[in-house]
């Protein structure tokens, strides 16, 4: 297959280069707008006359050899139809940029739209049009679209309108230009690619467009159209009520730890070294994840600890050295395998933030600047992070038990009056497990906060002195406004959140978000006996 | 060079007969009792004799109902040129009453050389739409309505369809009403209203019984022998493709195939995949081609995700299996994480990895849809506290680690103890 495909390459490109036309994918405005018509031509990507080959193809994407080539036999020679591609695979194998590099290599037409970036219907539809019409939004015609589309009778109206007219345009244009070719047909197939199509299933109409992309095909009754979908999430996902004839699914497979050895030896200067490297820490880390892009941003700085002893980069290491080299860098490869996923204060950016979502990465990031002690907070803020963690956790009828108004000595008393009780009730404690830290009123928080810094501060006056006199043991009147400073920042933080409100009260209500670790180590930092007040 | 040019030639015109639904149902269609003819009868009579008319044309999806309705509409186009005018309407697309009368009124006017005015409301709309039926009528010209997914203008108050229908119980309109759906209870939709000035005519379209699919492959698959192949080619794929029609293994494949989706247009998606395997350097198709296609297609998206995984989502994925065996009904993380750690201290296994990780590996599995919340409300709560379940069944589970390359037996013997 590759051997025969390289002939054909050339014979497109030279195809390309007589319709004299630029086979950039964005065109600029003034072409569009002056009389110049849509040709298949200005939506090939890749400049023109550039030739990449099959081979080149191949070799850029290790380890994806088959699906490379089954996806070009699914879209066939030039000129012939195909049914609806389905490609689909887990996130960071290569989907979208196999199928773009394979148009980049066939040189034909190809309209992409990620449904991540078009977030809703009539974004999607328009930036279909546009590329359709070669309508570039820019300053001159205030960013607007080429039509304005909102519903799906709308959009297949003028896509139907944009696909003849330049479809029409090729078949005219091959006519005069490559006339003395008569005989062989030029590329005259349009394809769109729709990316992301599981974000779609979020969406507020995603019932009703969802269906409707899959029937694409069925509603144009146009051969000349290509439909692929590339998708994270497998085809049995997409279940709807109404149907459809499902596209031909293209499977893109995890890379094994092969492949992932293939593609990290790509582009690095000193082989051997890095080989060596891997031999080490791939194995360990390919049993948490296969992921590319998580892999490679934990290995570039593990491979910078690695080449730590030895000065030259550039040795070619030899059986000895590497044994020198694993037994320096073997103690450090169990901590790293738990670091994995962690982003430290050091590290750029956009090394892994963008591969987080929400909540979840904004804890993990916690998490770890307790662990590394970079952690900086007043005492009052911890101590306020503490009462919100037993607020959370404990029920509130145990609060007048366990901060009894004697003082330490006495809720000790009661702690072991409550183990008893604990023990009765140790299936609602799994419960308390499962169940979301619970909500609490302001004044609740205050009551325990006033508790727990009074029982603290006997055995913690040294400490205080120390931070310097915090404005705990201060009046209450200045607490107070010190206190809710703290509670708003730390809100900011996400530490606390603010849920609902109480449809009774009408007051905000309090979520904490740390998890128990973290508070026992707060705790641990301000020498507060966290563990006794616990509920359990 | 010049084979390969046949072949990708032959491949080319195989390709395009394939992605033409059109081109299979003709093949099924001249029989007397086909649908085809049944239903170009009842059209035909009723542009004959001016009379109104309404008929459903129901069966699965796939099985080519559009496809034959427009073989049939363009034989009749050619049969009575300036008689018909054909509006078609998809419920997918004008499923609201509002932009159903706008698409009506529009195709009306392209048809008949109108302005059509965009601005127009929907009363505006609607009467242009009876004028027309009663215009038409007078012109003794039939007005023929298509409506695709029919079962969708049924969700809303059926105004379309009453009116529709409605208007065709006067004398002077002359129309056919014809509804297409994969809903075989469509009509069962309508209102009482509706469902009175329908005339309950249905076509049911079945899968085609064996001999008819033998001659399908047969039309499809075989290259003509006219001028436009060097014969020899032809001939000799001809005689290649008629020994694999008549193989056995090759009826067993196709048999297989059709035991799972025996529409047509299900049986071209796989000769498709098929085709587009064809060696070109040979030029032929080839028995292995037909067994690899069905291979491809019939895929198992969830023992693939399983295969997916690393070691680590796999654990997790037998703590989740293992506390729904306990019975407990509702789990999250931290339960989840505190099996993990049950596990870790009975066995102890190398792959005991900090919470953090976990987290990480636990959102792996969401991501990859084997695991998902189980209530809606869990989106903004954190992930940790958040319900979740399995969206795998425990067999499939103990498939996917089966043919896991390298699954620690220390996992597969906790599977199977809890069973």
């Amino acid at each position: 297959m590759g051997k025969e495909e390289s002939p054909k390459t050339t014979r497109r490109t030279t195809r390309s280069s007589a319709l004299a036309t630029p086979s950039k994918k964005v065109v600029e405005e003034t072409k569009a707008s002056s009389s110049h018509p849509p040709t298949l031509s200005d939506l090939v990507l890749g400049e023109e006359g550039e030739s990449f080959s099959a081979d080149d193809l191949l070799s850029s994407f290790p380890g994806r050899r088959n699906q490379i080539l089954e996806l070009l036999r699914l879209l066939g020679p030039q000129n012939s139809p195909m049914f609806p591609v389905f490609v689909y695979g887990g996130t960071s194998t290569g989907k979208t940029s196999i199928v773009v590099e394979t148009f980049r290599h066939l040189k034909r037409p190809l309209v992409y739209s990620s449904c991540l970036t078009c977030y809703n219907p009539r974004i999607l539809f328009e930036s279909v049009l546009n590329q359709l019409f070669l309508h570039r939004k820019n300053a001159a015609n205030g960013y607007s679209s080429a039509k304005r589309c909102e519903s799906p009778s709308d959009f297949v109206n003028f896509l139907r309108d944009a696909l003849v007219i330049i479809l029409g345009n090729t078949k005219g244009n091959s006519g005069k230009v490559t006339s003395k070719r008569s005989g062989k047909s030029n590329g005259n197939m349009i394809y769109l690619v729709f990316d992301n199509l599981e974000r779609l299933r979020g969406w507020d109409k995603g019932s009703t467009i969802l269906p409707l992309l899959f029937n694409l095909y069925d509603i144009l009754e146009m051969p000349e159209v290509g439909l692929i979908f590339i998708s994270s999430a497998s085809p049995d996902t997409y279940y709807s009520n109404m149907g459809y004839v499902e596209p031909i699914p293209l499977y893109l497979p995890d890379y094994t730890q092969d492949d992932l050895q293939k593609i990290f030896m790509r582009n690095q200067a000193n082989k051997k070294l890095y080989s060596s490297f891997l031999s080490v820490v791939l194995r360990p880390f390919c049993r948490i994840t296969r992921r590319v892009d998580e892999l490679s941003s934990v290995f570039s700085p593990l491979f910078t600890k690695y080449c730590e002893p030895i000065t030259d980069l550039n040795v070619v290491p030899n059986k000895e050295t590497n044994q020198r080299l694993y037994n320096f860098f073997r103690p450090h490869i169990a901590p790293a395998l738990n670091e994995t996923f962690k982003v430290s204060s050091q590290q750029s950016p956009e090394v892994e933030v963008k591969e987080r979502k929400g909540k979840g990465g904004t804890r993990k990031s916690r998490d770890f600047e307790v662990e590394e002690l970079d952690f900086h907070m007043p005492t009052s803020a911890k101590y306020l992070l503490i009462a919100a963690f037993l607020a959370s956790r404990n029920p509130a009828t145990l609060d007048s038990s366990l901060f009894d108004s004697t003082g330490g000595s006495n809720s000790r008393k009661r702690k072991r009056k409550l183990s008893d009780k604990s023990m009765e009730q140790k299936e609602t404690a799994e419960q308390e497990l499962l169940l979301n830290p619970g909500s609490f009123p302001m004044e609740r928080l205050l009551a325990i906060f006033q508790c727990i810094t009074s029982v603290g501060e006997g055995p913690l006056d040294e400490e205080e002195q120390e931070d310097g006199g915090l404005g705990i043991q201060d009046g209450n009147g200045g607490l107070m406004s010190d206190v809710l400073l703290q509670l708003s920042s730390l809100c900011s933080a996400n530490f606390i959140v603010t849920g609902g409100s109480c449809p009774l009260e009408g007051s905000t209500r309090y979520r904490s978000t740390v998890s128990e670790d973290m508070a026992l180590k707060v705790a641990r930092s301000i020498k507060f006996p966290l563990s006794k007040y616990i509920y359990r | 060079m010049a084979r390969e040019n046949q072949a990708e030639k032959a491949l080319c015109l195989l390709r395009s007969r394939l992605c033409d639904p059109n081109f299979a149902f003709k093949a099924l269609s001249h029989s007397d009792d086909s649908n085809y003819s049944k239903l170009k009868f009842l059209v035909s009579s009723s542009i004959t004799e001016a009379c109104n008319n309404s008929i459903l044309l129901l069966g699965p999806r796939g099985s080519g109902k559009i496809a034959v309705l427009e073989l049939v509409l363009s034989d009749l186009l050619q049969e009575f040129p300036d008689m018909i005018s054909v509006i078609r309407l998809s419920g997918l697309l004008h499923s609201s009453d509002n932009c159903a009368f706008k698409e009506i009124a529009r195709q009306l006017c392209v048809e008949h050389q109108l302005v059509f005015s965009r601005m127009a409301s929907f009363d505006d709309n609607s009467q242009f739409m009876i004028a027309m039926l009663r215009e038409c009528g007078l012109a003794h010209k039939t007005i023929i309505f298509v409506l695709d997914e029919f079962d969708l203008f049924a969700l809303g108050k059926q105004r379309l369809l009453y009116s529709l229908l409605d208007a065709m119980q006067s004398v002077t309109s002359q129309a056919v009403v014809i509804g297409v759906s994969s809903r075989l209870d469509a009509d069962m939709l309508l209102d009482k209203r509706v469902r009175s000035r329908f005339s309950h005519r249905k076509l049911l379209f079945l899968p085609p019984a064996y001999e008819d699919i033998q001659r399908l492959l047969e039309h499809i698959l075989l290259l003509p022998t006219d001028s436009s192949f060097p014969p020899d080619y032809a001939i000799a794929f001809n005689a290649k493709l008629q020994t694999i029609l008549a193989d056995e293994r090759f009826k067993e494949i196709i048999n297989t195939y059709l035991n799972l989706d025996s529409t047509v247009k299900h049986l071209l998606r796989y000769l498709f995949r098929a085709v587009s395997d064809m060696d070109l350097e040979s030029g032929m198709l080839s028995l292995e081609n037909f067994k690899t296609a069905l291979s491809n297609i019939q895929r198992h998206p969830k023992l693939e995700c399983i295969k997916d995984c690393s070691v680590l989502e796999l654990y997790i994925l037998v703590c989740m299996k293992r506390l729904e065996v306990k019975e407990q009904n509702s789990y999250n993380f931290n339960a989840v994480m505190k099996e993990y750690k049950s596990i870790h201290d009975s066995v102890k296994t190398a792959d005991y990895f900090a919470r953090n990780v976990c987290l990480r590996a636990f959102e792996h599995l969401l991501q990859r849809e084997l695991i998902g919340f189980a209530d809606n409300r869990g989106q903004n709560q954190s992930i940790e506290f958040s319900p979740v379940k399995l969206l795998i069944s425990s067999h499939e589970l103990h498939q996917g680690m089966k043919s896991y390359g390298s699954c620690p037996a220390i996992l597969q013997q906790l599977m199977d103890r809890q069973k």
